[in-house]
Order: structure tokens, then sequence, then C-alpha cells
């Protein structure tokens, strides 16, 4: 009984056998495992390929509902872009989000994932909590933020003047580029960490506890402890935290909409891609940066695998 | 009896199958044909505001037929949709919002359909001084429901605690108060200019140079700021150097003009705001809830280079987009919503209960004296008096390039107020950007 079920479960699954009346056997296409799969890829499909497909081709079309007709224009849309004067300061600002977003991501979420590694009382409710700022919306996060920020009425204006570290209030944001980037990737920080935490914590937890108390007793350190079995056997975990870092931040909309307006000082390049293709009704040059955004994130992605990840088994 | 396997089969297939079906509607999504019917039927209402009290919403279901499906989505949201829905030719809601600064791009697009068909255009023009900013190419694209406009507002606690009894009607003598009341030390900021790159900042610049004696742009779109001793060009340095001479709070560099109404003007930190919203001293400044100057804040009228001046209309419309399912139903509720005795009504005419929640000011002069009758309106009679004199920042509509002009608008003037580049250099490049759209169009 159990050999005739594995071999039943041996056979291959897109085809069966039947036998017929007349003793002649025929093979049939089994659909189940097709039927299974089709929603997935029907939504993969139609929510990814198909648009992705449609801006790659539409990148090179001038699509402007209001100088009709649409017509194929080669890399007219790009040149226009790179033309622009506020595409290059958001590539600027996007660049600056991105090394401070990934950078401080990471290595806040390896702190708070190696610190969370070891049981403690509390540990559970201490990671949903830190899970909140994750969960809400940028939007929310760059209003609450705002008030924080405020160079009137802030909260960090009014406890540095309480502990008497300025003499008056300050501003935060709007006045200086790097200030204002820094001062608004924070907030992303803020809500993008928990994520890489929960990756490099779930990498970390993969760790076997022989390999700490082999180095123990060798007399390793904690901090050679961290630097030789931690980190190394982390980067699958540190890799993915990286990536979602790199997409999070490369696309960030919200928190530079809400804190700093439009404004060149803050301005990121999916805001540019908003303005063209909504405000300005520009849908092919929409398209085109909306294409640039992709591709840079994919290379991005690309390097961090090269340079981060190396296969881990224990 | 079927089998588990068999039945697991079945739903699987079937399940794939409603995903071919669902992406093959997907692919071939258009709006479906438009039905006159108006009985019946249920429309979607999609605007950025809360909805109408629902016993005024079911009144209109028993009187008409027709149901109401509200739909609140934020302002930026909304226009996105819009721009998605028409150009893609999907139905998203039978009524929706029409910004006055919008009217070109969506009257030239043809994205909403006349409302001429639909009402008596004779008799809203008449009483709504604000429709010409909804009309492009003879077509009226929408029907305002608010009359928002700018208005000058004083904090008139303030203002008397420096001495001055007698409201400013130039902007010299506007200007010269303000310093009084800072060099008092009454105030250590007395003005308000929301100078965070958004619209408002735009809206305040139209109304300064308007009250500086000037206009925006031509009829033909050409700018009329360039010059150094042209209105718009003063309007600018009037407003950075008031924040150069600490009149306005440096931290205004990044205040959005319902910030500033909300945290400087309605706390009391403020003395002044020169183009606030007209009904904001009702809704916010009077309301204890969120205002600690309650009862001191006054509107006064707009004061000019030569004395008083016009206020710029601000005014939020409501049309029917293209691929509506219901077009003459969502007429019919437009009708409604427009009504002079609903609007007294959602502005607080006949009590609370009908009161919808946000709503300003009626947009038709014959509502706006139904709540002014009513006594409910703070200073109803001036707002009806202002209104009458209120007029468009564009007379010959707002141009189909309007969102990329009140870009340029904001993001120089911010810049100009964090001192990254000059107010020549922010007009010349403001001025550029709106020679080069007006010639491209």
């Amino acid at each position: 009984m159990s050999t005739t079920t594995r071999v039943a479960k041996a056979s291959p699954p897109a085809f069966t056998e039947r036998g017929g009346r007349g003793g002649g056997k025929r093979k049939r296409i089994d659909l189940l495992p097709y039927g299974l799969v089709t929603p997935l890829m029907i939504f993969i499909i139609g929510l990814a390929l198909i648009p992705a497909g449609y801006t790659i081709i539409a990148a090179f079309f001038r699509v402007q509902p209001l100088n009709p007709p649409d017509r194929f224009n080669g890399i007219d849309n790009f040149v226009s872009l790179f033309s622009s004067t506020a595409v290059r300061s958001s590539i600027g600002n996007t660049a600056l989000y991105v090394v401070i977003g990934v950078g401080l991501s990471t290595v806040l979420a390896i702190a708070m994932a190696v610190t969370l590694q070891k049981k403690f009382f509390g540990r559970s409710i201490l990671i949903a909590i830190l899970i909140l700022p994750w969960a809400l919306p940028g939007v929310v996060e760059g209003i609450l933020w705002a008030s924080i920020w405020d160079s009137n009425s802030g909260l960090l204006n009014s406890l540095l003047t309480s502990f008497h570290l300025i003499d008056h209030y300050m501003v935060f944001l709007g006045q200086n580029q790097f200030l204002t980037i820094l001062g608004i990737e924070l907030v992303q920080v803020w809500q993008i960490t928990p994520l890489s935490t929960l990756l490099i914590l779930a990498a970390l937890q993969n760790i076997p506890a022989d390999i700490y108390e082999a180095a123990d007793i060798d007399g390793a350190s904690p901090w050679a402890a961290f630097r030789r079995i931690t980190l190394p056997l982390a980067r699958p975990g540190i890799t993915i935290a990286m990536v979602q870092a790199i997409i999070q931040t490369l696309n960030v909309f919200d928190q530079p909409y809400v804190l700093n307006g439009s404004a060149s000082t803050g301005a990121s390049l999916t805001m540019q891609t908003y303005f063209i293709s909504f405000q300005n009704l520009n849908f092919g040059e929409g398209y085109a940066l909306s294409l640039l955004i992709t591709v840079a994130t994919l290379i991005a992605s690309f390097l961090v695998l090269k340079i981060v990840y190396r296969p881990v088994e224990f | 009896m079927r089998s588990k396997k068999s039945r697991l089969r079945g739903a699987a297939l079937l399940a794939g199958a409603a995903s071919l079906a669902m992406l093959a509607s997907g692919c071939s999504a258009s709006a479906p044909a438009a039905s006159n019917k108006t009985k019946d039927v249920t429309i979607t209402v999609a605007l950025f505001g809360a909805p109408p009290p629902k016993a005024s919403l079911a009144a209109f279901t028993k009187d008409t037929g027709i149901t109401v499906k509200w739909s609140t989505i934020d302002w930026d949201s909304l226009q996105t949709k819009i721009a998605a829905a028409a150009t893609s030719n999907t139905y998203f809601a039978d009524a929706t919002d029409v910004d006055w600064s919008r009217v070109g791009q969506e009257g030239k697009l043809g994205w909403f359909l006349p409302m001429e068909k639909y009402i008596d255009e004779a008799a809203y023009k008449k009483d709504m001084p604000q429709l010409s900013s909804f009309t492009y190419d003879g077509h009226i694209v929408g029907v305002p429901f608010d009359s928002s406009y700018l208005v000058t507002t004083v904090n008139t606690e303030l203002f008397e605690k420096a001495g001055i009894t007698e409201m400013p009607t130039t902007i010299e003598q506007y200007t010269s108060d303000l310093h009084k009341i800072k060099d008092q030390g009454i105030a250590d900021n007395p003005l308000n200019i929301p100078f965070a790159a958004a619209e408002g900042l735009s809206t305040y610049w139209y109304e300064t140079t308007n009250a500086f004696g000037g206009s925006i742009l031509d009829k033909d779109g050409k700018p009329q700021f360039s010059d150094s001793d042209s209105a718009g060009y003063k309007a600018a340095e009037w407003m950075v150097g008031a924040l150069k001479d600490g009149l306005v709070p440096a931290g205004n560099i990044n205040v959005s003009d319902s910030q500033g109404q909300q945290t400087l003007m309605a706390k009391g930190v403020v003395a002044s705001t020169f183009a606030d919203y007209s009904g904001n001293v009702g809704s916010l400044y009077d309301v204890p809830d969120t205002s600690s100057a309650v009862g001191k804040i006054k509107y006064i009228p707009t004061p000019g280079v030569d004395g008083v001046a016009e206020n710029m209309s601000n005014p939020d419309g409501i049309g029917i987009p293209k691929t509506a399912k219901y077009p003459a139903a969502a007429a019919k509720f437009i009708e409604w919503f427009t009504d002079a005795d609903n609007q007294a009504d959602f502005a607080g005419a006949n009590g609370p209960d009908k009161v919808m929640p946000g709503y300003f000011l009626p947009s038709r002069l014959s509502g706006i004296e139904k709540l002014t009758e009513s006594g409910v309106l703070k200073d109803g009679k001036q707002l009806s008096e202002l209104l009458k004199t209120s007029k468009p920042v564009f007379p010959e509509g707002a141009p189909t390039w309007y969102p990329q002009f009140s870009n340029a608008v904001y993001t120089n003037l911010h810049a100009a107020a964090t001192g990254s580049m000059s107010v020549k250099d922010a007009i010349k490049a403001i001025s550029d950007t709106a020679s080069k759209l007006a010639s491209d169009k």
C-alpha cells in the first residue's frame, strides 16, 4: 500500500494514465497544477508585466493629451528629462536619500536585530512595538514628524530650548539642502528600519548557537564574534534588507512631499514623475522617468547582491 | 460522489477561469455607455470634503429616486484619479471636483460634460459671480459649490494693543502697522505668509499682486510681472522682504497655508494674514476647540496701493466627468447641491443638524443672503459685499498649463524666501516659464 503511494507520488504530476474499455491507454493533461498557479500568474501578468511592458514602450512615445496625437519620438523624452533642472536636482536629492536611508537603516537594523537576537523578558512586546512605524502610511508619518520638525512651534525646537541647547527656534527643513534631506530621510529610516530589523533577525536566528559557544571557548570577544560570525552569516538577511531599503528610498514620495512641499531642496524623482505625469499631463516623459527609476533600482539592487550577498550553509 | 481532489480541481480551474476573465475585463476596461436615467439609480460623488448630513442626502433620494454614494478623497489624489480615469476612459464617479485652476486643462481635454446642457445658464450666472472662473471656450466645465475667495484678516486685539484703531486701507499703511506691532513687542513676527513650496504660496502672491494693482498674465497668457516696476515683481519683493525684516516668522519657509492659519493665526501668534480664506473666521478662528483668538479676528477689505483692492476668487466647483454612468442624475444632484436653500443649510443657517462639515460659504449670492438673514454667518454682510467684488485670477480662465506655471511660482518664490536665489532671479525664472508655456501652446 505504501509502496503504491510512493510510486504514485513519484510519477510525473502533469500526466496520468487511464485505461479505456478497449484496453487502449491515452494520456491527458492534469490541469490542476495549472489551475492553482493561474490566479497568481494572472495577477503578476496583469498588474506587473503588462504595465511594465507598456511603460517601457510608451517611454519612447510622445504622449501628451493636451498636444495630440501620440507618436514615436525615440529618446526625446529622456533627453528632455535630463535637460530639466528640476529633474537633475531631484536625481541628486534621491541619490542622497538612498545613501543616507540604506546606510542608516541597515546599521540600525543590524544593531536592533543583534539586541533582539537573545531572548529576554518583554522581547515579543518590543518586536510588536518596533513594527508600528512600518505599518503607518507615509503621509501619516509625514504629518506626525511635521509637528516635530516645525520651526515655529515644533517639539524638537521646544525641547532644545528647554534644555538651553539653543536660544532661538531653528529652521530644520527647507533652508539647507543637506539638512533638509537628512531630516526627511530620518523619517523614512524610522519607517523602513523595522522591516530591515525583522529580515536580519530572521537570518540571525538561523545561526546555530554552538558556533557562538565554540567561539566563546576559543576566547573570542563579543566584538570578534559579531565581526567573524554574526555579520558574515547574516549576509543573506542583510542583503534582502538593503534591497528593500533601496526600493523604498528610491521611490520616496510621501515624506518629502508632506514635510517640504515641492521645494527643490528635497524633491525626489518620484515626485517629479507625479508632477510631470499628473500636473503637466506629459505622460510620455512620466513613463520615461518611471523607467529610469526602475532601471536604477535594478542596478543598485544588483550591485548590493554582488557586493554583500554570500550564500550561507549551516 | 465526487472525490476531494476532483472538487479541488474544479475549484482551481474555476479560480483560473475567473482570473482570466478578470484580466480580460481589466485589459478592455472602458467606460460603460451613459444612461439618462434619473430614477432608481445610484450615483457616485467624489469630493475632497465630508458629505452633507445623512438626512439631507436621504431627503434628496426620497425626492428624486437618486441614491448618492459619497466618496471622500484628498485633493491631490482626486486630481490624479480624475486624470487617470479620463485618459484611460474608465468610470470613476458621476460627479466630482472641478478646481478653478484646472478648468483650462480639463476644459480643453473635454474631461467634463458641458454643464450648460443641464442647467439654466443665465439664472446661474446671475446668482453665481464665480461661474465665469469655470468656463472654458464657452462651455461650463463645472459649477462652483462654495465661494471661497482670498481676504485679509487681522487680529484686532493685537492691532489695538499697538494703538491701531483704524484698520489699514493701503499696503503702505498695512506694512507700517505691522512694523508698529513688531517694534512694540506685541508680536515678534506679526504677519503670516505661507512660504512652503505649495499652491497656497502661489495664490497668496496672486492676491498680493492684485493688491499692488496688477495682474499675473494677459489674455494671451503672457507674464505681466517681469519688469521691476510691475505689481507682481513688487508683490514678490514685499513678501520676501517681510520675511527678511522679521515681519514673518523665519520658520514660515516651510509653513503651508492651512498650517499657518491653524498654528499661527488661530493661536494669536501672528496679527494678520494678508491673503486668508473667506469663511475662516466662522469655521476656524471663532471655534474654541481650534482657536485661542476667538472673537478677536476680523475680515478687513484687502489693502491696496491706492486704497481698498478687490479680492481674488478661489472657489471649488463640481462637474460631471465624461465617463459618468448617469450624467443626467448627476446633474440633478449638482442642481440640488448648489441650491440656495441647501447651501444656506450646509453653512449652518438652520441648525447644526444640517451643516455639511467644512463647508464655508454658499456660491450663490442668494445663499449668502439667506445665511446672513439667519444671523449665523459671522460678518455675513461684509463677506457678501466682498464676494460681489471678488474676481477670478485669470479673467480669461486658467490656462491649460496652469499647474506647471503654479509649480514654477511656488518653487521659485520659496527659493527666494530661503535665500538660495534673489527675488529678481525668481521672478525671471517664473516669467521665463510662463513665456515658454504660452508660446509652446
